[in-house]
């Protein structure tokens, strides 16, 4: 009995480090009750949570369960925790400068994240119905506190507390529909439900628990029509915040929704693609539509991440190998392109306060050449342009759809993806061929950001000599989820 | 060399020009020579294979899992094509050296432009099209940041702006296309798709593929109804205009076409849209490019008409139209060179390309004017001149294609393009260097050096030799064709020659030249009727287009995303609902396994008073204390369900816990007005309604079919009711759940209970310490109070009852482990006595009276039943594992004494703890409102008017 426990522990010792680390770290800073200890703080969770992503990037292949498949820790779940950390830890360096110097930093947020983190980290896990909601909570709840993190701005409470409604709502109805299928699979083992749900024999109360799974989980990945939160939330957050919400929740809850719909729906494809596909287009179009009106690049950012999951479903609909290892790819392309973005908004500021306005980047490329080529890059890039990365993550869950006979799902994509481009390159004509406002801003310039912003611009080239050998990666990671 | 090379060079050639811009110009623009020399040098090692009919390829695999191979492929459609890109380039390298200013970054724009020869070069020796995608969307970027390159120019921005994002969509369309083009073929190789024309012909999705690809070549080579970003994409430099809008990119959607020629075309659809596109494109091309007044931008709209009639050879699908097409590109990648560098040496000399403002300089610039003229002539067609030979072989094929049933159709526009293309030749040699020497140039012009007018000058030397000896070129041209024909069909027979008797071509040829002089002779006039006639700009179109649609993305967008919630939880119910339907609907349904329970009258009525409160509920909330009465009805009847349904243990939560929410309530009614203002419209209202009524039956419907049929597995509460009694020692199962089967999420449980309570008083602590205290304590209620705040007769009946209902909750707490009742319920009960002390004797008489802070309640109480679940480590079992006893202490009969039961001893503690410091802590916020400092209960308040009483009974005197 005992022996089990100790090698159950054994398999979650990153999430117990990560989570045992939160818990010091907080009653360290409560007793002390020192904010002055953040920027430590920050730096030294990054750095436990990059130490954490070498671990589990390094640890031995194969799949290992624990608590009786509760916990699932495969290739899958490893590939989808280094991006999560690592997004994670840039992320959080990214945000230190910035809200240290806007009296944002609070020892709170640093712990927050990495509560959040090992939230994510058991969502990918996650071989139960309960721990699945477990992981979930976890990740939300840390969420919702630092979506309101700038508790005296309005808009940041305001968004906080609509995140945290809908995001109860969506939870609710995702327990609903866990309930329903523990009532009629008779387990809330994902292994034994898919026993149950064979396509062609799901009854209909597992359907029913099936599409209010999918509906919570596409609330999570801001998928339309369960994006409304996005936008807002996007806005009203202080911008590292933003950053965080577009990279490493989204990779969390997409690989959530991978796991459990092969994990557990995996006999039943033809039941959830189409409700996928028809989430994917939703969120590709409206992604693109929404995303031209905008002038504030934290808004334009929510619905150019709406549409990035648009495409990352793609691969999902697929419902084949291919289709998860290009959504894997999709989301480690998307989340250092966003990464790289954010850095630079994060970088755009006047006069020490942050400006947010898309026209005040007219004739950037005169004032910054260097760092306006790099946002050129970084936009060609997630408008799917060749010869970016982007392109190329673009292409693979195109193929994967096209492999998958869900031809008309990759047109509509294609169309959505020239119409998206619109709002991308809008940014970069401003910056190179706008009006000359003449404006010489005091930009701010901190080593870290400009390194992430070069870095990811970098990535984005040469990355297409042969994408860092993550396609292989992903391959392996698929083949462990999809048998 | 080998076939990499060629393609890399220009990439790592590309570095430096940038590297040496300090050594100056010559520097720069000898390197970017050397490096294009070197390519073609290289590419022409391989001449003796390719003109040997061979296909030189090479490849290895890139990112084998996307399909996506380097593999490279040298045939004659490709060699062709590669020799104009870096043949020409050369001459523009040569030519840009001399026509760019100091001023001018030369670095930067030789980078553009060997990153962007790079990518043509890519594009025409690609085996594989995701590849080849890759390097047609590189020429959008390069040729973007090209056109760009006078940033200075306000139209050069528009200019590029608009190329960009017609041409990068058209791209971006086109991999749609392609995906499913290698979808259908299997592969991604041309080397394979052009085997399968069969395949994809008759496949379903040809029509999607070819529309998907056709945008894209359409949208690269401007044609209609995408024409119209070419002329604008004319501010650029001239030496880029010359390249790019004439030779090279712009023909890289015709090169497409040529490549997917053996698969796409013969079909009815490709004849109809590319024939249409490339007439219309033709016609309309011409008719712009005769009255416009700048020379570049007069160049641009006949590259576009030239185009057009390119792609019309294209589309009519037969070997004889294909040949005409490839030897027309040569022709005019020959003149039309020739003629933008003409046009830029005048620009540069005269420092005007306005028509209008030149004339004559046929004596000052007479090197610039053969130069021109010939090119001018030939692209007019003029016999000796190549452009004549090509157009006669167009001509032809137009006589032989019939388009909608009409077999004058095509022949007629071709002959009226034809006119037009004559007349804007004639127009540009006449009214640039004929006529009478003029004295208001804006500068002197004079030829310039050797440098500049030598590259057009090459050319010219080519459009000659080529419209004189026709038979030169045939061989190149057949080869080429048969590369592009594929196994398609067979190369035509027909010879070049210049004259091939007297042939309905001939004829057209002639009336479009005699006609091209007539319009020139009454020129004015029709430019004054141009000028006058309305007529569509493109420009603006696009334009307003662009605006509308993206007034129309602000229109969808942005009343979707008001940051109303209201519109979001509807929008999230109306899918909820969708989905579920989506789930109804192509689920299996099993008959129903249940048969509905009888409805008693007692039943039926409890149902109907449920239904009552609630739709009261929804028709009086904005009475508060209504809708309050109307809840507790809702819970009452919610309770009394429960026992309906034998659910004892239930019920007595239930009802406790509504006694408890009710009295939260009542406390914040306090603060609130007595009515709920409406803030919604009727519309709003009414969707409301709507989306909530469709909720409620679809909740009803699915839990009415639950209720009809069995769970598939049997339930666990089965289980429950087996071992009960036999290992929990209760008979009470709800109670053993709690306690023992699930003691451990309970011990969770009341952790995050009490943890809860401790977080309401700290918030209301936080809360009273900051702003809101000061708006609280200058609050007015905004009704009387009463006068009798602590009515005697509340106040005797809950002192006197106190007693009772501790017992009470004593007895619920002991027998609960074996008949309904247990810690949490005799919590609940005990918080209901001392909650009522707090109302009835005010705040300041019960918290006097209060010994044990409730934290410390909280505290024990976990700390009781966590003890209680460690002890059991001390008999070597598990964490929580219970045990019981039998007891008998006389008097009382023999009873049970469980481990469990201290368990709940703790979970009533900490229920206690927390009910009542959060209740506490709720009621500190109406206390802090208007509460005088000291209370006393059964006190007379004189604010009523009351006679004064003699003496205030102190709260000492007052102790219970």
């Amino acid at each position: 009995m005992e022996s089990t426990i100790q090698a159950d522990l054994a398999v979650i010792l990153p999430e117990i480090i990560l989570a045992v680390y939160a818990m010091l770290a907080l009653l360290g800073a409560v007793y002390t009750r020192k904010d002055g200890l953040a920027p430590m703080l920050v730096w030294m969770t990054s750095a436990v949570m990059i130490v954490l992503a070498i671990l589990i990037g390094s640890s031995a292949a194969g799949t290992q369960i624990a608590f009786g498949g509760m916990f699932v820790d495969d290739g899958f779940a490893r590939f989808a925790k280094v991006t999560i950390l690592v997004s994670a830890a840039v992320v959080l360096v990214m945000s230190q400068e910035y809200m240290q110097r806007r009296d944002l930093l609070r020892f709170e947020y640093p712990v927050l994240v990495a509560l959040s983190a090992v939230g994510m980290m058991m969502m990918v896990s996650a071989g139960d119905l309960m721990a699945l909601y477990m992981g979930l909570e976890l990740q939300s709840l840390a969420l919702y506190v630092v979506a309101s993190l700038r508790r005296d701005s309005e808009k940041s409470t305001e968004a906080g507390l609509k995140y945290f409604v809908l995001g109860a709502l969506s939870s609710g109805l995702l327990l609903y529909g866990a309930s329903l299928v523990y009532g009629y699979a008779g387990t809330t083992l994902f292994s034994g439900i898919i026993q149950t749900a064979q396509h062609g024999e799901v009854s209909l109360g597992l359907l029913f628990g099936l599409v209010f799974l999918i509906s919570g989980l596409a609330f999570k990945v801001s998928a339309v029509p369960f994006h409304m939160w996005t936008p807002d939330v996007y806005e009203g957050s202080p911008t590292p915040v933003t950053a965080f919400f577009a990279t490493a929740p989204k990779v969390a809850a997409m690989a959530l929704f991978a796991r459990v719909l092969h994990d557990a729906f995996g006999g039943a494809v033809q039941d959830w693609q189409q409700v996928i596909a028809l989430l994917s287009v939703a969120s590709m179009f409206l992604g693109a539509v929404a995303a031209i009106g905008q002038t504030n690049i934290k808004r334009l950012m929510a619905f150019s991440s709406i549409a990035h999951m648009g495409y990352a479903l793609i691969g999902l609909a697929a419902g084949t190998a291919l289709g998860v290892q290009s959504m894997l790819i999709y989301l480690a392309v998307y989340v250092t392109m966003n990464v790289g973005t954010f850095a630079f908004i994060l970088m755009m500021e006047k006069d020490g306060q942050p400006v947010l306005d898309i026209a005040s980047l007219n004739m950037f490329s005169k004032r910054e050449p260097a760092k306006a080529l790099a946002l050129l890059v970084l936009l060609f890039s997630l408008a799917g342009v060749p010869p970016m990365l982007g392109f190329f993550a673009k292409l693979g869950v195109w193929q994967a759809g096209v492999e998958a006979g869900l031809v008309w799902l990759v047109v509509a994509s294609a169309v959505a993806s020239a119409i998206g481009a619109y709002y991308y390159l809008r940014i970069v004509f401003f910056m190179y061929f706008g009006e000359d406002t003449g404006d010489e801003r005091d930009w701010g310039n901190t080593p870290v950001l400009w390194g992430v912003l070069m870095a990811s611009a970098a990535v984005m080239i040469v990355g297409i000599v042969n994408m860092f050998g993550i396609e292989g990666a992903a391959a392996a990671a698929a083949a462990t989820l999809v048998n | 060399m080998s076939l990499f090379i060629i393609v890399a060079l220009p990439f790592l050639g590309a570095l430096l020009p940038g590297l040496m811009n300090t050594a100056g110009r010559a520097a720069c623009a000898g390197v970017t020579f050397t490096v294009t020399a070197a390519a073609l040098i290289g590419l022409l090692t391989n001449a003796p294979a390719v003109l040997s009919g061979q296909v030189v390829t090479a490849g290895f695999e890139w990112l084998p899992l996307l399909g996506l191979n380097v593999t490279l492929m040298l045939d004659g459609l490709g060699f062709f094509f590669a020799c104009l890109i870096l043949g020409i380039g050369l001459l523009i390298i040569t030519y840009a050296r001399f026509y760019l200013s100091r001023d001018d970054n030369m670095g930067e724009f030789f980078t553009y432009l060997l990153l962007f020869q790079g990518a043509m070069v890519g594009i025409v020796l690609s085996d594989n099209i995701l590849l080849l995608l890759v390097f047609w969307e590189l020429t959008s970027l390069s040729s973007f940041l090209l056109i760009g390159y006078w940033k200075h120019l306000p139209e050069g921005r528009q200019g590029a702006r608009m190329a960009l994002t017609v041409t990068g969509m058209g791209g971006l369309a086109m991999i749609g296309g392609m995906l499913m083009l290698g979808q259908i073929a299997g592969s991604y190789d041309l080397s394979v798709i052009l085997q399968n024309r069969e395949a994809i012909q008759e496949s379903p999705l040809y029509l999607p593929a070819l529309i998907l690809i056709l945008l894209g070549c359409f949208t690269k080579s401007a044609q209609f109804p995408f024409h119209f970003w070419l002329p604008h994409a004319m501010a650029a430099p001239t030496p880029v205009s010359a390249y790019l809008h004439s030779a090279t990119m712009v023909k890289a959607g015709i090169f497409l076409m040529a490549r997917m020629w053996p698969v796409l075309s013969g079909t009815p659809e490709w004849f109809v849209i590319v024939t249409t596109a490339g007439l219309v494109t033709m016609v309309l091309g011409a008719v712009i490019a005769l009255f416009k007044h700048d020379l570049k931008a007069l160049l641009a709209f006949s590259t576009v008409s030239h185009l057009g009639l390119i792609t019309m050879l294209l589309g009519t699908g037969t070997a004889f139209g294909a040949m005409a097409a490839v030897f027309h590109i040569l022709n005019h990648a020959t003149f039309k060179a020739a003629l933008f560098m003409s046009a830029g040496i005048v620009d540069h000399e005269a420092h005007t390309r306005d028509i209008r403002r030149l004339g004559g300089l046929r004596r000052l610039m007479p090197v610039t004017f053969v130069i021109a003229t010939l090119a001018a002539l030939s692209m007019a067609g003029i016999p000796l001149l190549n452009g004549f030979l090509s157009k006669e072989m167009m001509l032809e094929e137009a006589w032989r294609t019939e388009l909608y049933g009409a077999p004058w159709l095509v022949p007629a526009l071709a002959t009226l393009g034809s006119l037009f293309s004559a007349a804007y030749c004639f127009r540009l040699i006449g009214h640039t260097f004929l006529g009478p020497v003029r004295d208001d140039y804006p500068a002197r012009p004079h030829d310039p050096g050797a440098g500049m007018w030598l590259p057009p000058a090459i050319l010219v030397v080519m459009v000659v030799v080529i419209g004189i000896a026709p038979f030169l070129a045939e061989p190149f041209v057949k080869l080429v064709t048969a590369s592009v024909l594929g196994e398609a069909a067979e190369v035509p027979k027909a010879y070049f020659k210049i004259w091939h008797g007297l042939v309905p071509a001939l004829y057209m040829s002639i009336a479009a030249v005699v006609g091209g002089l007539i319009v020139m002779a009454i020129f004015a006039p029709m430019l004054r009727l141009w000028d006058a006639a309305p007529r569509p700009e493109a420009k603006a179109i696009f334009d307003r287009l662009i605006a509308a649609v993206v007034r129309l993305a602000e229109r969808i967008a942005l009343p979707l995303h008001n940051g109303a919630f209201t519109r979001y939880g509807a929008v999230f119910a109306v899918t909820v609902f969708v989905v579920g339907y989506y789930a109804w609907s192509t689920g299996t349904v099993g008959p129903a396994t249940r048969a509905p329970q009888p409805a008693d009258p007692v039943a039926i009525a409890g149902w109907l008073m449920l239904v009552a409160a609630t739709l009261g509920m929804v028709f009086l909330h904005r009475n508060r204390l209504l809708s309050l009465i109307l809840i507790g009805i809702v819970g009452l009847m919610v309770s009394v369900g429960f026992v309906f349904f034998s659910a004892p243990d239930l019920a007595m939560t239930q009802i406790t816990v509504e006694v408890v929410t009710i009295i939260l309530l009542l406390l914040a009614l306090n603060f609130l007005p007595n009515r709920t203002p409406i803030e919604s419209t009727v519309l709003h209202r009414t969707r409301d309604a709507v989306v909530s009524v469709a909720g409620g039956l679809a909740a009803t419907a699915l839990a009415y079919h639950y209720l009809l049929r069995d769970a598939v597995v049997t339930p666990i509460s089965e289980f429950h009711l087996a071992n009960s009694y036999k290992g929990g020692g209760g008979t009470n199962v709800v109670n053993v759940i709690l306690v023992d089967f699930r003691g451990f999420d309970t011990f969770g449980e009341i952790i995050v209970l009490g943890i809860a309570a401790l977080l309401i008083y700290a918030l209301t602590e936080a809360l009273l310490n900051g702003p809101v205290r000061a708006r609280l304590l200058n609050r007015l209620p905004d009704q009387p109070r009463a006068g009798d705040m602590h009515p005697m007769m509340m106040v005797i009946l809950t002192r006197v009852t106190m007693p009772v209902v501790l017992m009470v909750g004593f007895f619920i707490f002991l027998r609960g482990h074996n008949e309904p009742g247990g810690g949490f319920i005799a919590g609940l009960v005990v918080s209901i006595a001392v909650v009522m002390q707090y109302m009835a004797s005010g705040f300041g008489w019960a918290s006097a009276r209060l010994r044990y802070p409730y934290h410390g309640i909280i505290g024990t109480g976990v700390l009781i039943a966590g003890l209680t679940g460690i002890g059991s480590w001390f008999v070597g079992k598990p964490f929580m594992t219970t045990d019981f006893t039998y007891v008998r202490i006389p008097p009382f009969n023999e009873f049970e004494l469980a481990t469990a039961m201290l368990f709940d001893l703790g979970v009533f503690l900490t229920v206690v703890g927390a009910v009542m410091l959060s209740l506490e802590s709720f009621s500190r916020l109406a206390r802090r409102a208007h509460m005088p400092d000291v209370e006393h209960p059964m006190d007379i308040d004189p604010s009523r008017g009351d006679p004064p009483v003699a003496s205030v009974p102190t709260p000492a005197k007052e102790g219970v």
